[in-house]
């Protein structure tokens, strides 16, 4: 008895999870077709389609940014996980000089505001002629991302270990096949992971892209933030909705093409 | 092994960006003319290039209007291909500029900004501006009354040509005459109006730009313009100057929403909350802001402006060239087409945008006054005339931050 | 060790080079703190700015605001985030297609959240509406004010819809494949389910669950967006007030930004390094540690 009201009590704790997440989702759809929403009523008084003409009316460009900053988000994050995944094997792996300093000099960008090292940044790129390059704003994304990827894929490395690989050398294997028949798809879920919350580092960052790309590279974020800024809540909203929508789809195209390839029940290690 | 597969991932990507970058930068550096007395060279050499424009990007009519119509304009006109890079506050381009000053970077990617104010200062003041380059643009010459204060002066920064009038702007208030038939012509029926309607008055916490503003007009309303002007830079006897503006609004205080022990951040929110009939009055900077706000449909038709009988203050705002720039000659040239009768009027047009318009009446053929006489006044807008007889210059822009400064210690929370 | 030919060192490289740019702008950053900006003509290093910003009583009001936002953040987030991950793990819904609905809040950028919020919980928002509806009070007053108040509840609401999903992102697939693997084992062996939890999932997601944590704290004690938002007029977190001096329009007030960027990055490394310590003497302790 007391087993099954467990059950229920933890069944219900996660669905009030699922309306939490959902409901103020759900009024940001409504916010996006909204034209007034007065007092005290529960439902928009008039509807308007003017964010619909502002995103898909093509005078905007706003398309052409998201598309761009998806591409970009793209590189960043794969970027990342080339440069993570090394590092994490060898911070669980192997013993180094400087090891536990590295792992939490990792964490910095996050702990640090963005206006603090951004402009010191931004002039150190533009002496290096990275300034107003999208090269430059990749580089600057990777830096963000690091904090995450790295502590997701150390966790990765920690809870697999390396006792597979070492068996299948033991067994004969070469280190390239090492490689790619055990140590990739093992660390595979974590990769995925890893790889979604760099995209979304990279595809929400506004202030800094604005100050390193400036004209050369123009995101989608950055034609939200100002109406986000701004309180226009139906364009704000609608940018929004897109916004969530685009990265979703990555998700689940990277879900889809990874599960041909690899053949893996649970693709997300997060899962 | 890992190090090879990892080298030739790394390989690609890098080939893959550089064939992006090199997509990217193209088109965009139009040669820099030394000798800019000839306009023709000028647009000679911006013809086929590509213009960052910089601008203030939370108003989707705005944006559409100048990615619709100016940038239209300048393609058919000069064959300039206009880009319009949105930012949510134009301070963010002023420190970048500054960071290319101190890392001298010749050529920047910021080829045109609009920028007023405080933000003009700044960047007079540290030299990153190109100009003086209004004498060198035929429409301004043509076209704008070069002796009036309103373009010389900039938040009482002299301008000495470095930016060119873009449009003008008026502060208002606003309120729906369906809620609140009152419209208060001085501070102290303002203060009757929040007895009235306790808990639904309230401004913008300065350093927001709007709310700032309130409280300047506030302060001109009870002290006036020159005894607050005199007052120059000095913190001290600026507060004196306003104590009775100070005093007043500690007065006003509990009967603004939350009895006015904090304020909304910035005047969107200001906005949204007159839009759900939490407050029952809003300001702009803006007269035309109430139609535009009617046309999309963000508020109801009966809501209009309304002024103080003593005044409001009024502004230009204006476009710059960075001293950087990397298509100056672009610039330039979309510049003198944003000085034209017909971009002016479009302009004005509140089905567009609404803006003022920066021309001088007195230098416009009867055809090109047509332009402006047919345009329609925008629902619950103030005739044009009626604002500009109520017009009140800004104070200098380095008393603005401490004025801000000022209420900021003597009235949220105490 | 099949890795010994592969220096360590080389498969670190990479990310040390971009970190290096990372601590090269950030020095750049902290120099503006002690008075450098040649393109505003200071040229010398002064202390004179953090003296300046040390004297101002209102920087304690601010300093505490912050640390109350933050610290209540990342403990709720935390308690919450693990006791959904529980409640998941053992339910069996985590196995659920739906379950990556909860993870959707962390896709969702900050300054939505606090659009969010205020869409839901001003007084003119959804939620007084309902309540309004439901006759439970009269009007727009009526309904409590838990937004731009003191008590911040409104800041910490925003950060918690994005942060708690967070948390379950990074713990409860740890959770669920331990509970899977040893959980199965130990309770086969005679382990009762509340033993194992706090003897062996516990244990072995602690890092995840610390990771978490130090994440959460430092981003909401040093991101200005949601407080500036939704937070009181004064006093103003310590990121706004940074942010505030940011955008003053003088260039030659940017060292007092950067000293309350210093302040803050000071003391978030301060904490996150002191917790690193005592949790590796922890994990030592129960033998654990990775050594």
């Amino acid at each position: 008895m007391t087993r099954k009201n467990n059950n229920f009590i933890m069944r219900a704790v996660v669905y009030v999870g699922y309306f939490m997440a959902l409901f103020p989702l759900l009024v940001l759809i409504i916010w996006s077709f909204t034209g007034i929403w007065p007092w005290p009523q529960l439902l928009p008084e008039t509807f308007s389609l003017r964010a619909l003409d502002e995103l898909f009316g093509g005078y905007s460009g706003a398309i052409k940014a998201l598309i761009s900053s998806g591409l970009i988000s793209a590189v960043v994050a794969l970027l990342s996980i080339v440069v993570s995944l090394p590092a994490a094997r060898a911070i669980v792996l192997c013993d180094f000089l400087g090891r536990d300093l590295l792992k939490f000099i990792v964490l910095m960008p996050v702990i640090v505001p963005a206006t603090a090292f951004a402009m010191g940044i931004d002039v150190l790129f533009m002496k290096i002629g990275l300034s107003d390059t999208v090269l430059g704003v990749i580089l600057v994304h990777i830096i963000l991302c690091l904090p995450y990827t790295v502590r997701i894929m150390t966790e990765v490395t920690e809870a697999t270990g390396d006792k597979l690989e070492v068996q299948a050398r033991v067994l004969g294997a070469s280190p390239l096949k090492v490689f790619t028949n055990i140590t990739l798809p093992i660390a595979l879920p974590g990769i995925i992971s890893s790889v979604c919350m760099a995209f979304i580092v990279s595809f929400s960052q506004y202030f800094i892209t604005l100050l390193i790309g400036g004209g050369t590279v123009v995101t989608y974020a950055m034609f939200m933030f100002p109406y986000i800024q701004s309180g226009d809540r139906t364009i704000a909203s609608a940018y929004s909705v897109l916004f969530l929508l685009s990265t979703l789809i990555v998700f689940v195209f990277l879900d889809r093409t990874v599960k041909k390839y690899y053949d893996i029940g649970d693709v997300f290690y997060f899962n | 092994m890992k190090r090879i597969i990892n080298c030739t991932f790394i390989f690609f990507m890098a080939l893959i960006l550089l064939t992006a970058g090199c997509g990217k930068s193209s088109a965009q550096q139009g040669a820099t003319t030394t000798d800019n007395n000839k306009f023709d060279s000028i647009i000679k050499n911006a013809k086929g290039t590509t213009v960052n424009f910089y601008a203030w990007g939370g108003d989707e009519r705005i944006n559409k209007w100048v990615d619709t119509v100016l940038a239209k304009k300048v393609k058919e006109d000069y064959d300039i291909t206009l880009k319009r890079i949105p930012v949510d506050d134009i301070q963010t381009v002023i420190s970048k500029l500054t960071d290319e000053k101190q890392a001298d970077v010749q050529k920047g990617s910021i080829d045109l900004i609009w920028v007023n104010g405080e933000n003009f200062y700044t960047a007079k003041k540290n030299n990153l501006l190109y100009g003086p380059f209004t004498q060198n643009l035929p429409n301004y010459l043509k076209y704008v009354d070069q002796n009036s204060d309103d373009v010389k002066y900039d938040f009482g920064t002299a301008v000495d040509g470095l930016e060119s009038p873009y449009g003008k702007a008026e502060f208002v208030l606003i309120n729906d005459a369906a809620v609140t038939p009152e419209t208060p012509k001085n501070t102290q029926e303002l203060l009757d109006f929040a007895k009235k309607y306790k808990g639904k008055v309230t401004y913008p916490a300065p350093p927001d730009f709007t709310g700032s503003a309130f409280l300047r007009n506030v302060i001109y309303d009870i002290v006036g313009y020159d005894k607050v002007k005199a007052a120059g830079t000095d913190k001290q006897k600026i507060k004196e100057a306003i104590q009775p503006a100070l005093d007043y609004l500690k007065e006003l205080k509990p009967y603004l929403w939350k009895e006015g022990k904090t304020y909304p951040a910035s005047i969107g929110q200001l906005d949204n909350m007159f839009a759900d009939g939490e407050a029952v009055l809003d300001i702009s900077y803006d007269p035309n802001a109430v139609a535009g706000m009617i046309s999309k449909g963000k508020i109801k038709d009966t809501a209009r402006d309304f002024i103080f009988d003593k005044g409001m203050i009024g502004n230009t705002h204006f476009l710059a060239i960075p001293a950087n720039a990397g298509n100056r000659d672009g610039a330039l040239a979309v510049v003198n087409a944003v000085l034209s009768p017909e971009i002016q009027a479009s302009k004005y047009n509140p089905a567009n945008w609404g803006d003022l318009p920066v021309l001088d009446n007195a230098k416009l053929s009867s055809t090109e006054k047509e332009l402006f006489d047919k345009i329609p006044l925008g629902k619950g807008v103030i005739p044009q005339a009626t604002l500009l007889s109520k017009r009140l210059p800004e104070l200098p822009a380095d008393m603005v931050p401490l004025i801000e400064e000022i209420w900021q210690s003597e009235i949220p929370n105490k | 060790m099949s890795y010994s030919r592969f220096k360590p060192y080389l498969m670190i490289l990479p990310v040390v080079l971009v970190m290096a740019i990372f601590i090269i702008g950030l020095i750049n950053g902290v120099l503006q703190s002690f008075g450098i900006i040649p393109a505003a003509g200071l040229t010398k290093l002064t202390l004179s700015y953090y003296q300046e910003v040390l004297n101002n009583g209102d920087l304690t009001a601010s300093l505490w605001l912050s640390v109350y936002i933050s610290l209540a953040t990342s403990v709720i987030a935390v308690v919450i985030g693990v006791l959904v991950s529980v409640a998941a793990t053992t339910s069996g819904l985590v196995k659920s297609k739906f379950f990556q609905i909860l993870k959707i809040p962390v896709i969702v950028p900050h300054t939505v959240s606090a659009l969010l919020m205020l869409n839901l919980f001003s007084q003119s928002g959804i939620v007084a509406r309902m309540a309004y509806r439901m006759h439970l009070i009269r009007g727009q007053e009526g309904f409590i004010s838990i937004m731009f108040d003191k008590n911040s509840i409104g800041i910490i609401l925003a950060y918690l819809w994005k942060e708690i999903p967070f948390v379950i992102m990074i713990v409860v697939t740890i959770m669920a494949n331990i509970n899977s693997s040893f959980g199965e084992a130990a309770v086969n062996l005679g382990a009762s389910k509340g033993k194992v939890f706090k003897h062996i999932t516990l244990p072995l997601c602690l890092p995840s669950i610390t990771t978490s944590f130090i994440i959460i704290f430092a981003y909401s004690f040093g991101a200005y967006e949601i407080p500036y938002l939704l937070g009181a007029t004064d006093p103003k977190a310590l990121p706004v007030q940074a942010y505030v001096e940011f955008v003053y329009p003088d260039i030659a007030h940017r060292p007092f930004a950067m000293v309350l960027n210093s302040l803050m990055i000071i003391f978030t490394v301060a904490i996150a390094y002191i917790y690193y310590k005592i949790l590796s003497k922890n994990l030592v302790k129960s033998g654990m540690s990775n050594d």
